[in-house]
């Protein structure tokens, strides 16, 4: 009997060790494994400052995203405090995010167009990082980078099949299609306007020079592409560059630039993270200061140090001293957010499609826009 | 009391069978029929999308041709192999080591040595151009050249499991019977053809159920040398939707389309090789 007893005591001990302590905070972030000693020095100074245990679960988006919709689905307290999303999701992941306060100090130094995308029916999402596309040129043959369309255009014939776009169907796609209908004056979320005529029209005139497996390229694919010397230019995020630099390829062969501008501007796509504490946080109000605290000047100023991450906040430099990100940092001003809308995934897919229409099938841009305008004003209704 | 004492010993395995198989494949059902964004459960929404993609059709088509032509030519090589490498011959234990030595790697290893091999500046495009020849966009995207290679290598790979299987039920013919055919008369092309073969009979219908069953899960080898577009099949085109869009609702009717496809074309499979073990096949007459 009284082995029994132990037995028992002995359990129960155990499951209150292991159970959730009201002083610990989970956080999970998209950090790379490279990326997360430097963090957890980060969110050290944050526990000796408040006396609390911050657990980094690192993650993908994808699993954060499913993570945070499992919780709100289940109608019980979570277990996660504090979390991290793609800024394209941030539409649909909205109504399981707490609002936060509106008269966050931290806000007025960022970046407007980069806070606004975290306003979904009131604040939801904080600007943990952000970033964007820049043009990838190699200089040693191209001397120049492209600065216009027109230019662009010269360049495709000059170097036939050694420029290239992510043509696989995914997000990355949509990437390289919304900054050329911007620069069109298109609005991202209408497939008949102008800009986007304009952009497929150019997308057509491009196609013949692009590189046979623009089809299906994607980030890491395409960038291997260029640093075997198969691409003189493509579009892509600031990785790239430093995956050039480690191959001794950059900055001499391989340089950033600002994209080529459009009959109207030039824009490109904002991406990154945003913090979001869940509805389902089991200590919202720890939670909040830790997104405080991580998007304050101190914290930001280090990741972007450390890590080379952008900040949304206006008195952290942007890589303006890197030769690096040169280009990117030259892009800030022109940095717009993808539509914000929950079905924004559907929307993506339809641009995704009438780019690979038009430019891997070589269909009509004006003839497939408008087919693209009437699937979606149907699956609108 | 009496029924249920029979049913205990097999109380584990229908236990494991709900918990690892019905729960799962019925929550995937479920997740195709619900529609994430609007009607909720249950809607056909995820099954119409995969009606309006044109990829989804692709990979259904190619579902079907890769696995054929694939172990088609598994059968066929792993057969060449397994009657050449019966023989014996001075240092046939290092060509057999050799030739399983693509199964003994793990698959993504294999895969990225022959990505490397059929990349633009591959080795394949090397030994082209020391013989002066152009080279050749191997894997270029949506080309029957790309699926060509695929279906190769994925060939490749695979080849050692029935050159085993078949290789094992060659040496389980007895030589008698050969020398009775040879005093006889019979050539080679008659022996293979009367004798071998018939024998070999239940081997290859084990070969092809294993390596059939198999083949249309084929996953990694069109994912690697070519991407989702490249040369799609329905195991890759669900992990696109699920991956690429997080759409897990059409990645689940996406896999279920597949399950359905297996069972379908399993049933001929499994029917064959019940008739070839039944009383009087040709299992039964093969010597013991």
């Amino acid at each position: 009997m009284m082995r029994n007893v132990s037995i028992a005591v002995l359990m129960l001990s155990s499951l209150i060790a292991c159970g959730r302590s009201d002083d610990t905070l989970t956080v999970a972030l998209a950090l790379l494994p490279s990326e997360l000693p430097v963090y957890r020095a980060v969110v050290a100074d944050f526990e000796r400052a408040h006396g609390l245990r911050v657990v980094v679960v690192p993650q993908q988006y994808a699993d954060i995203r499913r993570a945070l919709a499992a919780e709100a689905r289940s109608g019980r307290a979570g277990t996660l405090d504090l979390i991290e999303l793609d800024v394209y999701s941030l539409a649909l992941a909205g109504r399981d995010a707490r609002v936060l306060d509106e008269a966050m100090p931290e806000l007025s130094t960022m970046q407007p167009d980069a806070v606004a995308a975290g306003r979904i029916d009131g604040l939801r999402f904080l600007p943990h990082r952000v970033t964007w596309q820049a043009l990838i040129y190699n200089h040693a043959v191209l001397g120049q980078p492209p600065a216009t369309w027109d230019e662009l255009l010269a360049v495709a014939r000059a170097h036939p099949h050694r420029i290239g776009l992510k043509g696989s169907r995914y997000e990355g796609l949509t990437c390289d299609v919304l900054p050329f209908v911007w620069a069109a004056g298109g609005s991202g979320d209408a497939f008949d306007d102008e800009g986007a005529r304009a952009a497929f029209r150019f997308f057509a005139q491009l196609a013949p020079y692009l590189h046979p497996h623009s089809a299906t390229f994607k980030e890491a694919t395409i960038a291997e592409a260029m640093a075997r010397g198969e691409l003189v230019l493509h579009l892509n995020w600031p990785f790239a560059m430093s995956l050039y630099a480690s191959q001794g390829l950059a900055p001499d062969t391989i340089r950033s630039a600002p994209l080529p501008r459009g009959p109207n501007t030039t824009a490109t796509v904002l991406g990154g993270g945003y913090l979001a504490v869940p509805n389902s946080a089991p200590h919202p109000e720890q939670a909040i200061r830790l997104a405080r605290f991580l998007i304050a000047p101190a914290a930001q100023q280090r990741l972007a140090r450390e890590l080379g991450w952008f900040s949304a906040r206006a008195d952290v430099a942007a890589g303006d001293d890197n030769e690096l990100l040169r280009g990117f940092a030259a892009l800030r001003a022109r940095v717009r957010p993808r539509p914000e809308r929950a079905d924004y995934r559907r929307l993506s897919e339809l641009w995704q499609r009438a780019f690979r229409r038009v430019v891997f099938e070589g269909a009509d841009p004006d003839a497939v826009l408008n087919e693209t305008a009437r699937a979606w004003a149907e699956r609108s209704v | 009391m009496r029924t249920a004492r029979r049913w205990l010993p097999a109380a584990p395995l229908l236990l494991y069978l709900a918990v690892f198989f019905a729960y799962p494949s019925a929550s995937v059902v479920v997740l195709a029929l619900t529609d994430s964004l609007g009607a909720g459960f249950p809607s056909f929404e995820s099954f119409r999308a995969l009606a309006d993609d044109a990829l989804f059709w692709r990979a259904l088509c190619l579902n079907v041709v890769l696995p054929i032509l694939s172990v088609v030519l598994e059968l066929a090589a792993g057969l060449a192999l397994a009657l050449l490498l019966a023989a014996r011959f001075p240092g046939r234990q290092l060509i057999r080591a050799i030739v399983v030595l693509p199964f003994a790697l793990p698959e993504i290893v294999f895969l990225i040595i022959m990505r490397f091999v059929f990349a633009p500046r591959g080795y394949a495009n090397a030994a082209l151009a020391l013989a002066g020849i152009e080279p050749v966009d191997w894997l270029a995207p949506a080309q029957w050249l790309t699926l060509a290679v695929v279906i190769c290598v994925d060939a490749w790979r695979v080849t050692p499991v029935v050159f085993l299987l078949l290789l094992a039920a060659l040496s389980a013919i007895p030589e008698e019977v050969n020398q009775a055919a040879r005093l006889d008369g019979g050539g080679a092309w008659a022996r293979l053809r009367w004798i071998t073969l018939p024998l070999l009979r239940p081997a290859l219908i084990a070969a092809v159920l294993l390596r059939g069953l198999d083949a249309l899960r084929m996953f990694a080898t069109p994912l690697v040398l070519a991407g989702v577009e490249g040369a799609p099949v329905l195991s890759t085109y669900a992990f696109h939707q699920w991956s690429d869009y997080g759409n897990d609702a059409v990645a689940a009717a996406a896999a279920a389309v597949l399950a359905g496809l297996c069972v379908l074309l399993s049933l001929p499979l499994l029917r064959l090789s019940m008739l070839s073990v039944q009383p009087g096949s040709s299992a039964e007459r093969q010597p013991r």
